[in-house]
């Protein structure tokens, strides 16, 4: 009978679900929207930028020791949802190894800091207790921005990401560093 | 042989109940508000955690729970409805045996909507225990699930946005402090109610969003966008004023929609290897290729001339009150609707109604040609065979019942200290009744409310 055919064949079709491990570096676009691969193109591109960077160079001279940065705020204009911290991470993590620069801790970890600092004074012991004062003022502040422009047309969609960070001098508000990255991606329903 | 003839009327009762006449007791009780009693009738059929029914058992464990204020308990059912939508796969043996009988005999999946309001109810369900991170986390799960809506769907005509999740994803972020992100979200809304809802439900975006977006940007940082949406909102008079607390309210007005059966008689016609099925009456016209069928089905598909088919449709329970406000000691505040569920579900079937007249035409068709082969062989075994297809026929009229018919909310501005808060509540007489509230609020502190109201204003339920 045709039914048990059927049958037999969806029986024969609900097989196993799949799940392969791959490399992270692998790009694989599914959706079009921002995706693992474009944090990474944007890490490895700023990475790059920076270290690279003569005017950044010329600031760690003229300052005379290296650099203390502060994360600060990236701003995102875009109308989706990215979470910036997935390549402002790995730019941490390359001027911490590449030596150029020191990090200093930023707001959201800083006060758990202060706080178990406070709860030191009272309950620890004198000599292992850290002192107050003494932590290492930011001599610039990362910045960034996001934004998107976004075309559609029928099923077809253009959407062009720029991201653009910057370091700025706490004390004279002056830019002493830029990094951007565009990314366009033409996307087909 | 008495007792042959009660299980089989038995079984045709059973056959016939829809799926709110099976779950009646519980389904009373809860309209009753009658919270404690629903759950214990609810959790008397624990076996359906395992059954074909179990996104249903889990959703409706997780609302009562919610709305009885046990939140964990609520949340651990939430999780597993989740749960069952990610891990859903199509059990194809049970298709298959659906198509023989009827679409009940596959497991029930959810609506798209359905998915999403879980994770509001546990969002709020975190929101209200003041877990905030807990609540990002299902934030970022209705960002996923938002994005596979929109990616399933192509045409701008169909239900593919939701414009409420975007508000709740605002109200979660700025929580968490985080306003940027609330601001993308409060945005997002604005589009979709400016654009998608306003075509597709003729609903505008609630004044108290244009004030969140305001507020947003201004705490975001985001200049030139605060200007933008002054000028468009023509606010160009908007300060921000922080207050030293806020109350976010949810007012859950009435009952969503139940499912209930109704049958078509269809014509058929062949032409060659093309069988119409159609009914001049609603202007409907399926048409089939039979081609991949051997000769024999063909003709006894060809044999079929009329025959009624049974398909879902929603029954609206409408809502007993109208309108509702909030009373503070500066003044009032509108509860302002945020979504529509009840007109949502409606557009969910009505999108689904191709696919489901389809599947339930070939079912009946196939199920019409084996009892007139066995008819042919053996008349008293088509016969038994044509009664097992009468009584196994079946709409599939499961889905979420407990959830409101329309959600409405308001920011509520509180000073430090205690605060009293009227909730009044409009019927259709025009009469007020009010529920005043006290809530004690600390400086920066955003505190959550979910009132229901499960009156409804169509009480003949026996139709379900």
């Amino acid at each position: 009978m045709k039914y048990l055919s059927l049958i037999l064949a969806f029986t024969l079709l609900s097989c196993a679900r799949s799940v392969t491990r791959i490399q992270p570096t692998q790009a694989i676009d599914l959706s079009g929207r921002w995706n693992d691969s474009d944090s990474r193109q944007v890490a490895d591109t700023m990475i790059h930028q920076l270290l690279s960077s003569d005017k950044f160079k010329e600031y760690a001279k003229s300052l005379g020791k290296k650099p203390a940065i502060i994360v600060g705020l990236v701003l995102n204009k875009t109308s989706e949802h990215i979470d910036a911290e997935n390549y402002i991470k790995k730019l941490e993590l390359a001027i911490y190894n590449s030596n150029i620069a020191e990090v200093v801790e930023s707001d959201k970890f800083r006060d758990k800091l202060r706080e178990e600092r406070a709860q030191q004074q009272d309950f620890a012991n004198p000599t292992t207790v850290a002192k107050w004062g003494e932590e290492v003022g930011a001599n610039v502040m990362l910045f960034g921005e996001m934004t998107s422009e976004t075309d559609v047309y029928q099923k077809r969609r253009v959407v062009n990401y720029i991201i653009t960070l910057f370091l700025t001098d706490m004390q004279t508000n002056k830019r002493v560093w830029y990094g951007q990255q565009e990314i366009k991606k033409f996307i087909k329903n | 042989m008495k007792l042959s003839v009660l299980i089989l009327l038995l079984l045709i009762a059973q056959s016939c109940a829809t799926y709110y006449q099976t779950t009646y007791t519980f389904n009373q009780e809860f309209e009753n508000g009658d919270l404690p009693k629903a759950l214990s009738s609810l959790q008397a059929h624990s076996s359906e955690a395992n059954g074909k029914r179990q996104f249903l058992y889990f959703v409706n464990n997780g609302l009562v729970l919610s709305m009885l204020g046990r939140y964990e308990e609520s949340n651990a059912y939430f999780e597993k409805a989740y749960l069952f939508g990610e891990d859903y796969r199509i059990n194809y043996l049970n298709e298959a045996a659906s198509y023989l009988t009827n679409p009940n005999f596959t497991s029930y999946k959810g609506e798209d909507h359905e998915h999403l309001l879980l994770l509001y109810y546990k969002a709020l369900n975190y929101l209200k225990m003041d877990k905030t991170d807990e609540a990002l986390v299902e934030c970022r799960r209705l960002n996923i699930r938002l994005q596979q809506l929109s990616d399933r769907y192509s045409s701008d005509t169909k239900y593919r946005h939701d414009a409420f999740i975007n508000v709740l994803m605002g109200i979660i972020y700025e929580k968490d402090k985080e306003y940027n992100d609330a601001f993308i979200a409060y945005k997002n809304a604005y589009q979709i109610y400016t654009n998608d809802y306003h075509q597709l439900f003729n609903l505008s975006e609630p004044d108290q969003l244009k004030d969140d977006i305001l507020r947003t940007a201004y705490l975001s940082g985001l200049t030139d966008e605060l200007e933008s949406f002054k000028s468009q909102f023509n606010r160009q008079d908007y300060v921000y004023q922080p207050d030293d607390a806020t109350l976010v309210f949810f007012w859950q007005n009435g009952l969503s929609p139940v499912k209930a059966e109704w049958g078509v008689n269809f014509v058929i016609s062949r032409q060659g290897n093309l069988l119409t099925f159609s009914n001049s009456e609603l202007g409907f016209s399926f048409p089939f290729t039979i081609e991949h069928y051997d000769e024999k089905e063909r003709n006894a598909l060809t044999n079929l001339r009329v025959f009624r088919v049974v398909f879902p449709k929603y029954l609206e329970r409408p809502t007993y009150y109208g309108d509702a406000y909030l009373k503070t000691e500066s003044g009032k505040l509108p509860l302002q609707l945020l979504e529509d569920v009840n007109q949502i579900a409606f557009k969910a079937l009505e999108e689904r109604m191709v696919l489901e007249f389809s599947k339930a035409l070939i079912r009946l068709a196939l199920k019409k040609a084996t009892e007139y082969e066995v008819r042919k062989e053996d008349k008293a075994l088509g016969s038994v065979l044509g009664i097992i297809n009468a009584m196994t026929e079946k709409a599939d009229t499961r889905n979420w019942q407990t959830l409101p018919h329309s959600i409405h909310y308001a920011r509520v501005p509180l000073k430090e200290g205690e605060n009293v808060v009227t909730l009044c509540l409009k019927d259709s007489h025009g009469q007020v009744s009010e529920h005043p509230f006290r809530y004690v609020a600390k400086k920066d502190q955003v505190l959550f409310h979910t009132y229901s109201s499960l009156e409804s204003g169509y009480p003949n339920y026996g139709n379900y």
